[in-house]
C-alpha cells in the first residue's frame, strides 16, 4: 500500500478521534485568551464598526476634530462663553480699558492658577489685539472652539491621550460617531486643577454589617 | 379543597405568604390574593382539581383580576430565558409590563433586545484619574433599581495607600472624608464580565450565562439563590438579595431590560450588567456617564477605531488576577 495513502488513513483516524473527544464542548479551547479571540474576530470582520443609534442630549452644535489618525467631535465652545464676542466690550486698546475704576473690574473673578507667573500670563493665550481669538506660542490664531490646540502645545502627552481616548470623557455613547469632551469642558483654563470634595455617598449599612 | 386552602395554595404559587411585605419583585407580580383572584386563577390552572371550582363559581370576578391571575400563572411556569424563543421572550416581557401597569398605573418599557453583531463589550479604568468621588455608585444604584434599604451597590471604590500597591486587604471601600485623600489612590471594582466566567460554570441551574456581546447576565426568575456563583467569583462581583429589595416608587427606573435592571425579588443573585438596557442601545453605562474625571471608558473591543482599543493598544494595561485564566474584559491603566 502506498505510504501516502496510509498517512492519509491515519490522519483521518486522528481527526475522527479528535472530533470524538472535543464534541462535548465545541467552544472550549478555541481561544487561549480574550485577546486572541478579539484579534481573530477583528480579522474576520475588518469593518467591525457599530452603527448603533447615536445619543447626545443637550448639545446643539459640535466641532469636528480632524487629525491624521483620528476624527471625532467636541462640543462647541463660543456659545458657552458668557458675553462672547469679547470685542463687544474690548473695543479699545487693552491698557486704556484696564485704567478704569478699580471697583468695576470686569474680570474680577478670574485669577490665574495655572503654571508659574514667570511662564504664563493672560497674553500667553489671549491676543492683545483681537480678543475674539486665542493664539499659539508662535502667534498663529486659534479659534475658541479649537482651544485644545492651545492646551496641546504644552500638555502634549495629555493631548495624545485625549486624541486616542485615554484622557477626557466620552460624551454620548460608546458607538459611532465619537464625541468627546474638550479640555475646557472639565478644566477651567485659568485654574485647571480639580478641587477636592466629599464623596457622593457613605454606605451606613456597610458600617453596621462590618461591626 | 375549601377556599382558604385555595387561597393558601395560590399565595404559595406567588412565592410568598400573606404575612410577608411586598418586595420590589412583588411590585411587578404580586397583588392582594383575594378569594376572587384565587378562583380566577383556577381557570388557568389545569393542575388544580375541580372541587374548588364548583365552590367558587358562585362568586363574580373582575376582568382585571382575572388577567392578573393569568399573568401570574404563566409567569410561574415560564422557562429559562436562555432557551426561550423570541415569541416567548416578548410574551414574558409583555406580561411583566402589563402586570406593573395594573399594580402601579405606571407603564414601564422593558426590552429583550439581543446582542448586536460584531460587538464585544469591554471596559478600561484609569487609576490615575479616579479621585474617589463615588458619583459612579450613585448613578449605578439609581439606574439599576438596587435595593435602597440594604444599600446594595455593584461598584466598590477602594482607597489605597501610596507605596503599598494594590493591597485590597488594607484598602478602605467605605471612606467618608474629603477626597482625594493625601497619600492615597483610588481603584474601582465591579463585575468584570470575564470571557471565561467561573460564576457561569458553577451555576447548577444555568440561570447565569455569557451573552454573545460578552455581558454576563442572570435570569432572575430562574435563579434559585444557591450563591455558588458568589463563592466562585474571584472578584467579589456578585450580590445577593438577603431581603426583599425596596425602591421608593417615584425612584424606580422605568426603562428596563429583562436581563438588566428590572425589579428583583428576595433570594436571587444580581450584579453589574454593563447597564445592558443602555449599552445595547449604543449608550454608555451609567457609571461611565456619571464619572466626572473621565476615569472610565466603555467600548466595543472589536471596533479598531474605538477609544477602548486605543487604550489597550497604547497604554500599559493590566487586569486583576490574570493568572486565574478568567480573562476579565475590564482593564486598568495609568497615565
Amino acid at each position: 500500500m502506498d505510504i501516502k495513502l496510509i498517512n492519509k488513513a491515519y490522519g483521518g483516524l486522528f481527526v475522527g478521534v479528535t472530533m470524538l473527544f472535543s464534541c462535548g464542548g465545541p467552544q472550549e479551547g478555541a481561544h487561549h485568551t480574550v485577546d486572541d479571540k478579539i484579534r481573530e474576530m477583528i480579522d474576520s470582520n475588518a469593518q467591525a464598526i457599530s452603527d448603533s443609534v447615536y445619543y447626545l442630549d443637550n448639545l446643539s452644535e459640535l466641532v469636528k476634530v480632524i487629525y491624521d489618525d483620528v476624527q471625532f467631535h467636541v462640543p462647541e465652545r463660543k456659545g458657552q462663553i458668557q458675553a462672547f464676542a469679547c470685542s463687544e466690550c474690548h473695543i479699545g486698546a487693552l491698557d486704556k480699558m484696564s485704567s478704569m475704576d478699580e471697583d468695576k473690574q470686569a474680570h474680577w473673578n478670574v485669577s490665574i492658577v495655572h503654571a508659574d507667573a514667570s511662564i504664563m500670563n493672560c497674553l500667553t493665550c489671549h491676543s492683545e489685539n483681537n480678543m475674539d481669538v486665542l493664539h499659539s506660542l508662535t502667534g498663529n490664531t486659534i479659534d475658541f472652539n479649537e482651544s485644545f490646540k492651545l492646551c496641546g502645545q504644552c500638555h502634549n502627552k495629555q493631548f495624545d491621550d485625549w486624541k486616542g481616548g485615554a484622557h477626557g470623557k466620552q460624551l454620548g455613547g460608546w458607538s459611532n460617531p465619537r464625541v468627546s469632551m474638550t479640555c475646557v469642558n472639565c478644566h477651567n483654563p485659568h485654574a485647571p486643577a480639580f478641587e477636592s470634595r466629599w464623596p457622593a455617598r457613605y454606605n451606613t449599612q456597610k458600617v453596621i454589617e462590618r461591626q | 379543597m375549601n377556599l382558604d386552602s385555595a387561597k393558601w395554595f395560590f399565595s404559595r404559587l406567588n412565592g410568598k405568604t400573606d404575612t410577608t411585605e411586598p418586595d420590589g419583585y412583588d411590585q411587578v407580580l404580586a397583588k392582594q390574593q383575594s378569594r376572587r383572584t384565587a378562583i380566577k386563577s383556577l381557570m388557568g390552572g389545569l393542575a388544580v382539581g375541580t372541587a374548588a371550582m364548583s365552590n367558587s363559581c358562585a362568586l363574580t370576578t373582575t376582568e382585571k383580576k382575572g388577567e392578573q391571575s393569568q399573568i401570574d400563572w404563566e409567569e410561574y411556569f415560564k422557562g429559562n430565558y436562555k432557551v426561550m424563543t423570541e415569541e416567548e421572550k416578548s410574551a414574558t416581557v409583555n406580561r411583566l409590563i402589563r402586570s406593573y401597569e395594573m399594580n402601579t398605573g405606571k407603564r414601564i418599557s422593558m426590552s429583550s433586545s439581543p446582542p448586536k453583531e460584531n460587538v464585544l463589550f469591554g471596559y478600561a479604568f484609569n487609576i490615575s484619574k479616579c479621585r474617589g468621588y463615588m458619583d459612579c455608585i450613585n448613578a449605578c444604584v439609581e439606574e439599576n433599581n438596587q435595593d435602597r434599604t440594604s444599600q446594595m451597590q455593584y461598584i466598590r471604590i477602594h482607597e489605597m495607600e501610596d507605596g503599598k500597591g494594590f493591597n485590597f486587604g488594607e484598602a478602605d471601600d467605605n471612606y467618608y472624608h474629603e477626597v482625594p485623600a493625601q497619600g492615597h489612590f483610588y481603584m474601582g471594582t465591579q463585575c468584570f464580565h470575564c470571557d471565561n466566567p467561573p460564576c457561569v460554570d458553577v451555576c447548577p441551574v444555568q440561570a447565569t450565562w455569557k451573552e454573545d456581546d460578552g455581558i454576563v447576565v442572570i435570569d432572575y426568575d430562574w435563579c434559585v439563590g444557591c450563591r455558588y456563583c458568589m463563592a466562585a467569583c474571584p472578584y467579589d462581583g456578585r450580590r445577593f438579595n438577603w431581603k426583599s429589595p425596596e425602591i421608593p416608587e417615584p425612584e424606580v427606573n422605568l426603562k428596563q431590560h429583562y436581563l438588566g435592571n428590572r425589579l428583583r425579588k428576595k433570594g436571587v443573585m444580581e450584579k453589574c450588567t454593563f447597564c445592558i438596557q443602555r449599552s445595547r442601545e449604543g449608550k454608555n453605562p451609567a457609571c461611565v456617564e456619571a464619572c466626572p474625571t473621565g476615569a472610565r471608558t466603555f467600548g466595543n473591543l472589536l471596533d479598531p477605531n474605538s477609544e477602548l482599543r486605543w487604550i489597550l493598544n497604547n497604554k500599559k494595561v493590566f487586569r486583576l488576577k490574570e493568572d486565574l485564566g478568567t480573562e476579565p474584559k475590564f482593564w486598568y491603566y495609568m497615565d
